[in-house]
């Protein structure tokens, strides 16, 4: 057994990576089709040359910033009341928000919004695409933000009370610079997340708020796509380096 | 290089496309339209934007469907649309179009006299033909018998190659045909019997592709595939000694896809500019010529070189055409059963 | 509730969750549920008179199988995703020191892109995809295998994609026991083997009921897996509310459908609650 589960992790491993190294040695094959014919970047030049792929990511980036820093704040204060004194009723809609797959969300938020659109002259957008993303979020970050929450001694809280802190002012001196790291985590947790989202935002995005996953959605699709190659390999090493600076950032 | 110098590179290459793509979101007039994947010149969009001065917002779908269901809601925020002329009635009936005003459109005339006066909307008051087509039988040559009929796309042999059209209207369309009977059919009998027909093939399907099609006949994944003639012409353009057309035997459903403009839109003017931008016989055969479609546009067409004008998968003989049938709009009770037996037919 | 200064700042804290799950939760379910006993207009839409014959509809043996099959395919995938991830699990909660960083490299591909490693299997099992291509030239076979648009695909989709999913509660759980058990069993004569089937799995088992429903639960309501790499022939649940939400225009049959879905979700959830691994 000592030697079989190092064997097996490694096969694991290779499973779970392999997958997206092929999409990027591939990437960079001067070929369109499945075969090797040597090296190029014509994909990647390709890729930039695409207007609305590029005006898609910027559309991904802003969505992903707004709703990560509303439902980081947010969710912290939530996280922070819930844990003071629960409230059955808003955990419970938390835990379904987390449940509710996400097909079902998707399609309830475009209903309320159709209907509610009749009255208020609005349409689908970047906005509605932002409340959606915050909408799922929040559950993730109170979540992340509870865990921390759970080691903390709140005798801290209370000697700051005693030393003549009002409540926020103790939270905010004492237990927010304690919540730190569980809040960047949260907000990355949370920022990853809005990036990816296909699903719920192909169904609540209106004529200008196309994203990046919805054109890697219709490329997919369409089954031959060497400039997807391309775009996944960016996406993949993008993120994967925003992890590792974070880890970087939060051991510093 | 350095990798500091390596990174202010990237930086470089990458801010400036998308800066100017950011900065697009900036103050010029903007018109939305909607249409169908690859129905347009590269450069159509473009050569719009320089001589009118609006920006335009172009989005695409891939099925009639995806298409109303984006419109039900009266708020889309498209502009300009492309619906297939047995859409058009529906369209209406839902309030949805707005009426089309000749007076701003100069080009009008330079449509195919069969097209000025077309059944679905007799004075064009609330359409405009830009393209038709026909639905046929895209297939890799090498194939033994070639197929000729609809019929053939039930061979087992070609199990888990073939492809059908993810669309009610042409799958039931081509089982009625297989059958017999008339793909505009109302009748509850024989629209069952066409359902039981598609659930037969169901699992000798590779998928339900409309466009998407294109791509992967053209890179050998599928032997036979139900594809709109314009497909087809496109793949077969890109693997002409590998890839066919054929019009079945039995019959086979026509379009044509129309110019309209939402009765939510807030820039009829500019709609109308497009629209006319369209319907500019030069604007029009280039048009053609990039995208294999057959044109509405009879001052167009005969701007074409022999080549295309003589396309059989494009332009085919008259006797060929002869066996067609447009695509009707359906009535409510007709519409309903025939939406039932596809999602039936598509869960099971 | 008396005014006190804590009480004022809980409701202030309280007051922008609330709002948005009322908003964005709340609300919207309630227009579902009501829509799933409205009728359909002729186009699409949503109209009176109210009826139950969306429901009805669902209990047809055709949509009844389409349930049976979605929660069977998503049974398939948990176990999948339990039997790979429970060793990888074990080896990353025994690697001593190396521990963050096996773990590190289990959560990296899943931070990623969920489309994009889709995509990759997309890429890999297409006919004239890698593996064929590679098995083609290498003459092991001499037509495509049909690797892709079928169930399988969808399982390996699916395995792959919550496969972290499995392994982070199920590690949380195995970093937790104490390896004094272990030298214990050894002590009375077990082989490492029954050690693990006779005392490590059955201690695991909180976190095996956590990793099971983590992955059950967004299996059972997968779209995106199906419509890729099933060829939208595989209908599932998702599929199913999908399409009626969109092509097919049928808003109170795909809401009917998606009730049922929530449902079964608040099932699990429960079940989940009695499983004592509190989350939230």
């Amino acid at each position: 057994m000592k030697r079989a589960l190092p064997l097996y992790a490694a096969f694991a491993y290779l499973f779970l990576h392999v997958p997206l190294a092929i999409l990027a040695i591939f990437s960079v094959n001067a070929s369109r089709f499945t075969i090797w014919d040597g090296f190029s970047l014509r994909w990647y030049r390709a890729m930039f040359a695409d207007r609305d792929l590029l005006e898609s990511a910027a559309n991904s980036l802003i969505i992903a910033v707004a709703a990560t820093v509303l439902a980081t704040v947010i969710g912290t204060l939530a996280a922070y009341a819930l844990w003071k004194k629960a409230s059955p009723w808003l955990a419970g809609s938390l835990y379904l928000s987390l449940v509710t797959p996400e097909i079902v969300t998707g399609i309830s938020l475009l209903a309320f919004f159709q209907w509610i659109f009749r009255y208020l002259h609005l349409r689908l957008g970047m906005h509605t695409v932002i409340l959606a993303h915050v909408s799922f979020s929040i559950a993730y970050v109170v979540l992340v933000v509870m865990a921390r929450l759970r080691s903390f001694d709140v005798a801290l809280e209370e000697a700051a009370l005693d030393l003549g802190e009002t409540e926020f002012g103790a939270f905010y001196r004492v237990t927010l610079p304690y919540l730190a790291p569980a809040i960047a985590a949260a907000a990355l947790l949370a920022f990853t997340v809005s990036i990816d989202d296909y699903v719920i935002t192909s169904l609540v995005a209106g004529v200008d708020s196309r994203t990046l996953p919805m054109v890697i959605y219709a490329m997919a699709r369409r089954g031959v796509n060497p400039v997807l190659n391309a775009v996944s390999t960016v996406v993949v090493a993008g993120l994967g380096g925003l992890i590792l600076i974070s880890e970087r950032l939060r051991k510093a | 290089m350095n990798r500091r110098r390596f990174l202010e590179h990237i930086a470089q290459t990458t801010a400036l496309p998308a800066a100017i793509s950011l900065a697009g979101c900036s103050s010029a007039p903007r018109l939305n339209v909607y249409n169908w994947s690859d129905y347009i010149a590269p450069d159509t969009v473009a050569n719009f934007e320089r001589e009118s001065g609006l920006r335009i917002r172009y989005g695409t779908y891939e099925s009639n469907q995806e298409m109303l269901a984006q419109l039900l809601g009266g708020n889309s925020g498209w502009d300009v649309v492309f619906p297939s002329a047995d859409y058009i009635g529906p369209l209406r009936d839902l309030g949805l179009l707005a009426p089309i005003r000749h007076e701003l459109l100069t080009n009008l005339d330079s449509l195919d006299a069969e097209f000025r006066t077309p059944p679905w909307d007799p004075a064009l008051q609330w359409s405009v033909p830009y393209m038709y087509g026909a639905t046929g039988i895209l297939y890799q040559k090498q194939l033994v018998p070639a197929p000729q009929s609809w019929a053939d796309l039930w061979n087992p042999a070609w199990s888990g190659k073939i492809t059908m059209l993810d669309d009610a209207a042409e799958v039931f369309g081509a089982c009625l045909k297989k059958l017999g009977y008339s793909l505009n059919s109302g009748d509850p009998s024989e629209l069952r019997a066409a359902a039981e027909e598609a659930g037969k093939q169901k699992p000798l399907l590779r998928a339900y592709l409309n466009a998407e099609v294109r791509d992967q006949a053209v890179a050998g994944d599928v032997a036979a595939a139900q594809a709109w003639a314009v497909t087809a012409a496109q793949a077969i353009a890109a693997a002409p000694e590998r890839l066919a057309f054929v019009y079945p035997r039995e019959g086979f459903v026509r379009f044509a896809d129309n110019m309209a403009i939402l009765r939510e839109s807030r820039r009829v003017e500019a709609a109308h500019r497009w629209i006319d931008y369209l319907l500019r016989p030069p604007v029009a055969a280039t048009i053609v010529e990039t995208t294999r479609t057959a044109t509405c546009n009879g001052a167009a067409y005969a701007l074409l070189p022999e080549s295309v004008r003589k396309d059989p998968v494009l332009y085919p003989a008259a006797d060929v055409l002869k066996r067609g049938e447009w695509l009707e709009p359906q009535s409510s009770g007709s519409q309903r059963l025939r939406d039932r037996l596809w999602t039936q037919m598509k869960s099971s | 509730m008396t005014s006190t200064p804590a009480n004022r700042l809980r409701a202030f804290f309280l007051t922008p969750v609330a709002t948005v799950m009322l908003a964005t939760l709340g609300v919207p379910l309630a227009i579902v549920t009501a829509y799933s006993f409205l009728s359909r207009g002729p186009y699409g839409g949503v109209e009176m008179p109210w009826t139950e014959e969306n429901y009805t509809r669902l209990f047809d043996p055709l949509y009844a199988g389409i349930f049976l099959r979605s929660a069977w395919v998503a049974l398939l995938a948990t176990a999948g995703c339990l039997v790979l991830a429970f060793p990888l699990a074990l080896f990353i909660a025994r690697s001593g020191a190396r521990k963050n960083l096996y773990l590190a490299l289990v959560i990296l591909p899943f931070w990623t892109s969920f489309l994009i490693r889709l995509y990759a299997w997309m890429f890999l099992l297409r006919d004239t995809g890698l593996i064929n291509t590679a098995f083609i030239s290498l003459g092991l076979i001499h037509a495509p295998l049909p690797l892709l648009y079928n169930e399988g695909a969808v399982l390996l989709g699916l395995i792959y994609g919550y496969l972290p999913f499995a392994v982070l509660p199920l590690y949380a759980t195995l970093e937790r026991q104490d390896p004094v058990l272990l030298d214990a069993a050894a002590d009375l004569g077990a082989t490492p083997w029954r050690a693990l089937f006779r005392v490590t799995i059955p201690l695991s088992m909180p976190g095996i009921l956590a990793a099971s429903i983590l992955v059950f639960v967004p299996c059972i309501g997968t779209y995106i897996v199906s419509d890729l790499l099933g060829g939208s022939k595989t209908v599932l649940i998702g599929n199913l509310v999908q399409n009626q939400f969109t092509s097919s225009r049928d808003w109170p049959f795909g809401a009917a459908a998606s009730i049922v879905l929530i449902v079964a979700a608040i099932a699990m959830l429960l079940l989940m609650r009695r499983s004592r691994e509190e989350l939230l």
